[in-house]
């Protein structure tokens, strides 16, 4: 594969948090590329260091050693990404559908270019009726789809998603995996996608990138050889059940 | 939706019951004060009866005039602007200090060391520097009151939690926008609770200048009805007093429900 066909290169990525209590290493060395409208699904214990990768991909920590090279032909980091955070993160006092706009007022672009394609995100993520309510009359779940919202309203290249299912009943969380399938494959993105839940790293991803506890290490890396676009029923196939179960014995020797 | 509509209505009555409630306590009170003074008998020129208070207001008195017009409204309008004053200038500095460290390192001993002094004790110094009248009763509501408002609005511009700012952060959004979008809002609820604390300090600062030296005012009119050993008069100045805090209070709550409509959406559950 062509080096033009990477999106983000991580090279030995190591972070170490300094405490009270004294050094705290996360993330141990962490390699891995990302190729463009690549779908890349992170697992890996709590606590071993998944947000913070996140975080220092999105430039939002510093990391402590090794690299990130972002291929800066293809998009700019600075304006073309979106981040579904692991809590919801909604501005309290702003209604929904401001709080879906709000990187379009950051990234200083015409808001009311942008009305229409938040309402339709907001449907799309089953909140048609809600634009004009404000959070505290949303669940957690209802809150973390319309930060699924925001985190699309600006048409990123690149999705950084932490666990953003996690609140989610289970039908309602398939729904969600289709439509992102389905977002993913029309616009052309790249995403990386946390989640704690085996099945769904293999359904929705190219591959699956397996951590170790802390400090962590990049200790597997499945390539998901099922059919696009994928559906329901190929979770009941046997090559389904054979890459999650290596996945899950992978997880459980760490 | 049909949700929402029928927990509007539960709503109202309670609202409406609730109101009526506070204000029975209020007419009660007096009730209870008019009723002691009668009963117990005790004499007008010791504790004058809400009732003769309110009538000295109202109608003229044979014995003594106390221009209640014009004390009252020097009184209001010093108050008023005295209140607006510090509710610009506290946020203001509130702002600056939530704004850089440095600042608030720098100012923050100095506004503790002033405010550590009672007014009452600094008002003679500022008659002598200023004579008395409308700049100096500002003057006076202002040193009493900006304090608070100052803490509040670093306290709150501080209190945002910190995820919140990622949201800016990682679309590289400016400090302007972080402050606008982010910090403000967040500190808003801090800013309304200084302003409703500012309302009394300020009505008590004009006071304290009007009393120590002025020629008119509410606080002129109880200095002078002392004189006279004249009660009721006194004791309408200071109904009209808690009336002005109480009405610069409801105002603020007025404002504060229109700023943040979010947190009062349900907060009668
Ligand atoms: N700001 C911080 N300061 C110090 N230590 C931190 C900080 N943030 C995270 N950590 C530590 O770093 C480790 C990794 O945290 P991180 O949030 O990245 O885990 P995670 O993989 O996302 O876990 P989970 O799946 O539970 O969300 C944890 O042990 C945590 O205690
Ligand atoms: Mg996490």
């Amino acid at each position: 594969m062509s080096d033009n066909n990477k999106l983000l290169s991580i090279r030995n990525l190591k972070k170490v948090y300094r405490t009270r209590d004294g050094e705290l290493e996360a993330l141990g060395s962490v390699t891995f590329d990302v190729n463009q409208q690549e779908f890349v699904s992170i697992v890996g214990p709590s606590g071993c260091g998944k947000t913070t990768l996140l975080k220092i991909i999105a430039g939002l920590l510093p990391k402590s050693e090794g690299e990130i090279i972002v291929n800066q032909d293809s998009f700019d980091p600075a304006r073309e990404v979106g981040f579904v955070f692991q809590k919801p993160l909604l501005l309290h006092w702003r209604k929904v559908l401001d709080n879906v706009l709000l990187p379009i007022e950051i990234l200083k672009l015409d808001r009311k270019k942008y009305v229409d394609r938040a309402r339709e995100l907001l449907n799309l993520v089953g909140l048609e009726g809600f634009e004009q309510r404000y959070p505290n009359e949303l669940s957690g779940g209802m809150q973390q789809r319309v930060s699924i919202a925001r985190a699309l309203i600006h048409d990123p290249k690149l999705i950084l998603m932490d666990e953003p299912f996690g609140a989610l009943d289970a039908i309602t969380r398939e729904k969600m995996n289709l439509e992102l399938l389905r977002i993913w494959s029309e616009s052309k993105k790249t995403i990386l996608f946390i989640t704690h839940e085996i099945s769904e790293a293999v359904f929705l991803g190219d591959r699956v990138i397996v951590l170790s506890a802390r400090p962590s290490k990049m200790v597997g890396s499945y390539d998901i050889a099922l059919e696009r676009p994928r559906a329901l029923s190929q979770k009941a196939t046997p090559e389904f059940g054979e890459y999650t179960i290596s996945i899950y014995q992978k997880l459980e020797v760490v | 939706m049909k949700a929402a509509i029928t927990v509007k209505n539960k709503k109202k009555p309670r609202r409406l019951s609730q109101r009526l409630q506070s204000i029975g306590a209020v007419f009660l009170f007096f009730l209870v004060w008019e009723a002691v003074v009668r009963i117990a008998n005790i004499n007008e020129a010791f504790i004058s009866t809400p009732s003769s208070a309110i009538a000295h207001l109202l109608f003229a008195q044979p014995d003594a005039n106390y221009h209640w017009q014009k004390n009252i409204s020097v009184t209001l309008y010093d108050f008023v602007l005295g209140f607006l004053f510090t509710a610009v200038g506290g946020t203001l500095i509130g702002i600056l200090i939530g704004w850089s460290k440095t600042i608030q390192k720098a100012v923050m001993p100095l506004f503790v060391m002033f405010n550590s002094i009672p007014m009452v004790a600094i008002a003679p110094i500022l008659l002598i520097w200023m004579g008395y009248g409308l700049k100096t009763n500002i003057l006076i509501a202002f040193l009493a009151s900006f304090f608070p408002m100052v803490i509040n609005t670093s306290a709150g511009l501080a209190s945002v939690e910190d995820d919140l700012l990622d949201l800016v952060r990682y679309l590289n959004g400016s400090k302007w926008q972080t402050f606008w979008k982010i910090r403000l809002p967040s500190a808003l609820p801090y800013i309304f609770s200084g302003l409703k604390i500012c309302t009394t300090l300020s009505v008590m600062g004009v006071i304290v200048g009007e009393l120590i030296a002025s020629d008119s005012g509410l606080g002129y009119v109880i200095v002078n009805a002392q004189l006279m050993m004249d009660t009721p008069p006194m004791f309408a100045s200071l109904i009209m007093m808690s009336l002005l805090g109480w009405g610069m209070f409801l105002i603020v709550s007025i404002v504060e429900r229109l700023a943040m409509p979010w947190a009062f959406k349900d907060e009668i559950q």
